[in-house]
This record gives C-alpha cells, structure tokens and sequence, in this order.
C-alpha cells in the first residue's frame, strides 16, 4: 500500500496528481526549486521540500527517502521518461509511479522502439537504407542521431534522391557529428492519433480509445479532442488493438500512450510510445470516467487493473485547449510576466487544470503551459460551442497568452468539419491575424479607468477601485 | 458630477473621450455622441443601455482592455493644456472613428464646409453618428460610397 507520494513535477499536473491521492487518502509531498518557492502546485500539497532542480535523480530519491514517502510520481516531462530515476529508486525500494527502467530504456530510443513494434506485428512507417522503389516516393531524408528538422530533405522523385542525401548527410554531419541518414516514406496531411494504454503486472493490457492530437505548432500539441473525426469503429477497433499489442510486446506496466500517424488513406503507423501520463488524458478521462492518476497507483501498488477492455465505453465528445504564455502572432515566442487578473470560466462540462492563480509569476525557467482548459458535451458540435463559449468567458491577463488565438483556431469551417492534418495552422494563416478594430465601448470602459486627477495618471499601477472591485466616487 | 478628458491614440488617430461622472454613472461623449453609462458591477458596465464585461489593466500610458472576450492593447497621450473636445485633430483627413457603414455623405466634392458641419453620417455599434469637418475649408476628395464597410481609420474624405 503506497501511504506517501512524493510528486516530482510542478504546475498543472503537480496540482492534478495531488488532487486524486488526496481522494485515495494518500499523503503528498510537493517539491520545488527557488523560482517556484510561491508556485500553487505546493498549496495542494500536505508539505513542500525544497531542491536544487527537478532533473536530479539522486536528489529528488533522496528527498523521497528523508521525507518517508514511499512512492515517486514523475508527472511529465522532467524525469517521467527517464530510465536513472526508475532504477535510482528500484535500487532505492522507492515505488516509482511508472513503467520499469528497461521499458523507459527501450522506449527512449527511437530505431529500438520501431524494431521491438515491427516484431511485434505493428505497421511503422517504411524506411529504406538504399533507393526505394519508384511506387514509395515521395521520402523523406532523415538524420539518424538527429532531430528537429535537421538534416531532413522532402525528395519528389529519384532523379533527386542522390543530391539531397549528400546535402542532408552534410548538415547532419555539422548537427550531429554523425553523417548517417535514411529514407522514410513522407506521409501527407498526417493526423496525429495516439491510444492510450494500460496495463497491470499480471499480464493485463487494455486500451482506452483515442485522442486526436493533429493541431500543433512547432511539433506540439496545442488543441486535442476525443473521439476522432477520422476513426470508423473498424479502424478504432484495429489500431486499439494495435496498441494493446504494443503494450504487450514490451510487458508495459502503468499508463502510457502509443502514438501513431494516420495518412488519409486510413493507414496507420506507429511512431512512438509515451511511458507517462500525457498532457492530454483529461479529454480521455472526460469521456469514459476512469481517473488515470488513481490507475496509475493501483497499478503501482501491483494491483490489477480495474476494468476490462469490455467495461469501457466512450461516451460524448472532450477536447483540451492547451493554455499557453506565448504570443502565436509573433511565432510564438514565450511571453513572462505576472497574472494579474485570473477569472477562468465555469459551467457544466468545464474542467480546468490549471499551473497559475493571481499573482503567479510566469518566468523563462519552465515550459510556458499555463493550464488547460477541458471541455465535455454529448456531441462535438457542443463540445466546440462550448469550448468558444468557455474560451470567451477566460479572463487571463498580465501575460500574453493563446486564449484568443485557440478561439480563432476552433471557430474556423474546417476545425467544425473535422478537417484537421498537422499542417493545419500552416494551412490556415488567417488564424494569426488579430481584429485591427477596437470597439468604441471597449475605449470608453479604458477612458473611465482613467482617474481624473493628473497626478494620478503618472502612476504605474491600476488604482485600487478597479482591482479591488468597490466602486468609489472620487 | 466630474469631468475630464482621456486621449488615445488609435490606430493613428487622436481620440478623445471626455467622462461625466458621478458615483458610477454618467456620461461619456466621444466623436460628436453623447453615451449614458452605469457601473453595474465591478467588471461590469452598461453602456447605452447595453451591459458589458470588462477589464482594464494599465502600465504608464499603455492600457490592456478585455472586453466581451477579446484583449485589446489601447496607448494614451497625455495632453496637459488640452481642452477643446476635438475628437478629430484639423489635418483634414477624415477617417472613421470606428468600423461601420456609411450611411450618407452629406457633401460633394468642391463643396465648401464650415467647422463642424457633418460630413458623413455613419452607422457603427448600431448608432448613427455624424463625422464633422475638424476646420472650415473645401471638399477636395471623397473616397467613400453609401453602404461602404469601413474600418476604424480609413480614410473617408479630405478638406482643403
């Protein structure tokens, strides 16, 4: 039985996992580092231990082990796919709330992972090491120690191929100091489509249905939904079972997610397997009732899982607006700041998992995730209309942010349509183009707040009355 | 009762609004209108009869509106001695104060007007209102039609 969880993470999903230990009545210990010292996520904790930085494996065991918890939640990012902090704490008989360090280990490396899943039966995306057959083009040149564009060349026709390996292989050289690439079949307007997966150390695997992830910016997630405009119940039921069999071919223990890509034909291929819990399982929990952080536990407790593939059901539509301190109209660059006004919106089928509160302090140090905003309705034309509705009713200001930008995104004709592909910002550049008029209305409600004497005018900060919230005649 | 004048710049344009107001209600009068207004709550103001939600955040000149949902970024001029309520500055050129639609253009090219004659009565935020001639002096261009959509700031009309 897990009594006490140490929580190495911060923001939104610190507050999250505490929120459902505080259910199962397990004790919390929140950790932070200096920028964090006033952060919310170590208010929804039973008591905060400083440390130098949430990347030490040793410390943060350590931590663990001083403040007698018995278990580690990684959260993610930060050390949740790391193999050290798995083994430091299965050295240190700490429960590490995740997979075992040989499945992280496998998992993190990218030509490993797609070896274990073609074994397994699962589609990848076909790669060659020599010229592939005229039928495959186009391909991609891809750097094998590389990533994030680098040493990446899109090739149309075999007349190109040789001159676009040789530049690629030169960049990746320069990049990576490893000049080795291969060719990979470029799949158009891909959708991102992951599953998530659990499973128990009884040799229980299950599936809990989909998210659609394809609207994404600089290669990240910013608006996910469940289930997918593009899954008939046939292609759902074989691409779960992909997923399970993906789960089974490396003995997964806990909640993780198989990632795949889906061309418009209607195939998939696996791309890579998360050893954590998402960002986005809010959407899944919104539409089949499980709560994976209490999954999570049980499952590390080495308790079965609670349902069978046959108990779940999806049931309405969810999608998740992730809130961001960025500035979408300048390339979203990050933007810093404090919260000076936080009034997020409420009503049925709203959920929010928020990082922030008033008066937060959004810095350069973290991943500039601000929140994210949950909605659930019966059907996905509601669950939109509520998102709008939901995303108008969000009052965040003092850090710039992608409130407005979301709204824009999920208002357009192809949005409501279900016409999405990972290109579709590039696809829809009137998205980043805000309103150049102002309503009069709007400058009068800024005129009053204009106090009249001049004296007061030269004051940086708002008076008192407007903030505050009394009306008092001057 | 008090009354003072704000002036923003707008999209290029001077805008001045002058507030009456007396424990929460009042009177703003902004490009030739006059606008009752009360504060129902704080955050919430009805103007015209029509309630709003907003937001005001402020830092030395620049001011961040949220208003009904959308964020707006507004910069103030200061202008000590000021005191005429000109909500148009006399270069000539007269653009709208706010989108909308022109209803009617009250003069032609070559006309000549006096200060204050209206110009081109437009109709914004559902309102009517009428754009005056900043100075005495003659219609030399008209780059509007009745009916036209415009933006704020577009150039509408030009008095020698």
């Amino acid at each position: 039985m897990i009594r006490k969880v140490l929580i190495a993470n911060r923001g939104e999903i610190a507050i999250r996992i505490s929120l459902t230990l505080r259910e199962m009545g397990i004790q919390t210990a929140a950790v932070f580092t200096e920028p964090d010292e006033h952060s919310p996520h170590l208010r929804a904790a039973d008591e905060i231990q400083r440390i130098h930085s949430y990347l030490d494996s040793q410390e943060i065991v350590r931590t663990a082990k001083e403040c007698s918890a018995d278990a580690i939640h990684p959260g993610y990012g930060f050390l949740s796919e790391s193999p050290t902090l798995a083994a430091a704490c299965e050295q240190a008989g700490v429960i590490f709330i995740g997979p075992e360090s040989d499945t992280l280990r496998t998992m993190g490396d990218k030509l490993e992972s797609k070896g274990v899943m073609q074994k397994a039966g699962i589609p990848t995306v076909p790669s060659w090491h020599g010229s592939p057959p005229a039928a495959e083009y186009p391909v991609l040149v891809k750097a094998v120690g590389g990533g994030g564009g680098k040493g990446m060349r899109l090739v149309e026709t075999a007349a190109n191929l040789a001159d676009a390996m040789a530049s690629a292989s030169r960049e990746a050289a320069s990049a990576f100091g490893d000049e080795r690439v291969f060719l990979e079949k470029y799949i158009r307007q891909p959708r991102h489509i992951e599953f998530q997966i659990l499973g128990d150390s009884h040799g229980n695997y299950i599936h809990v249905f989909e998210r659609e992830c394809s609207i994404q910016r600089r290669h990240q997630k910013i608006i996910e939904e469940t289930p997918s405009t593009a899954l008939t119940p046939d292609l759902r039921a074989r691409m779960g079972a992909a997923a399970v069999a993906a789960a089974k071919a490396v003995s997964y223990r806990g909640a993780g997610t198989v990632e795949f890509i889906l061309d418009p034909a209607g195939d998939f291929y696996f791309l890579e397997m998360n050893t954590r819990i998402q960002v986005e399982h809010p959407v899944t929990e919104m539409t089949t009732g499980l709560d994976f952080i209490r999954e999570q536990v049980r499952i590390a407790e080495g308790g079965k899982l609670s349902y069978r593939q046959s108990d779940l059901h999806q049931i309405g539509h969810s999608i998740e607006c992730r809130i961001y301190a960025e500035v979408p109209e300048e390339e979203f660059r990050p933007a810093t700041g404090t919260v000076e006004t936080f009034e997020p919106p409420a009503g049925p089928g709203i959920r929010l998992d928020s990082g922030v509160a008033q008066g937060s302090v959004v810095s350069y140090h973290f991943d500039p995730i601000l929140a994210k905003l949950i909605v659930s309705a019966p059907s996905r034309e509601a669950a939109i209309e509520r998102m709008k509705r939901a995303l108008r009713d969000f009052v965040l200001l003092g850090v710039r942010n992608n409130i407005e930008f979301l709204y824009r995104v999920i208002s357009t004709e192809d949005f409501a349509a279900g016409k999405l592909d990972t290109g579709f910002l590039d696809r829809h550049p009137q998205v980043f183009s805000t309103s150049e008029t102002i309503p009069i209305e709007a400058i009068l409600a800024a005129s009053l707040s204009i106090t009249p004497h001049p004296a007061d005018s030269s004051r940086a900060t708002f008076p008192g009355v407007w903030t505050s919230g009394s009306w008092r005649n001057s | 009762m008090t009354s003072r004048e704000i002036h923003w710049t707008i999209a290029g344009q001077d805008v001045t609004v002058r507030v009456e107001e007396s424990k929460g209600h009042g009177t703003f009068h902004v490009a030739g209108r006059s606008l009752p207004f009360r504060l129902l709550q704080p955050n919430w103001i009805e103007i015209d009869g029509k309630p709003h939600r907003f937001y005001v955040r402020r830092s030395g000149n620049e001011c961040t509106v949220w208003f009904n949902g959308q964020t707006y970024h507004l910069v103030r001029i200061e202008k000590g001695g000021l005191t005429k309520a000109a909500s148009i500055t006399a270069s000539g050129k007269i653009t709208a104060l706010m989108p909308g639609k022109v209803l009617r253009i009250d003069v032609r090219a070559g006309d000549t007007v006096e200060e204050k004659q209206p110009l081109v009565i437009m109709e914004s935020m559902k309102m009517e209102s009428a754009l005056r001639a900043p100075k005495a002096g003659r219609v030399t261009a008209i780059r509007c039609e009745p009916g036209q959509i415009v933006e704020m700031g577009e150039l509408l009309m030009l008095i020698e």
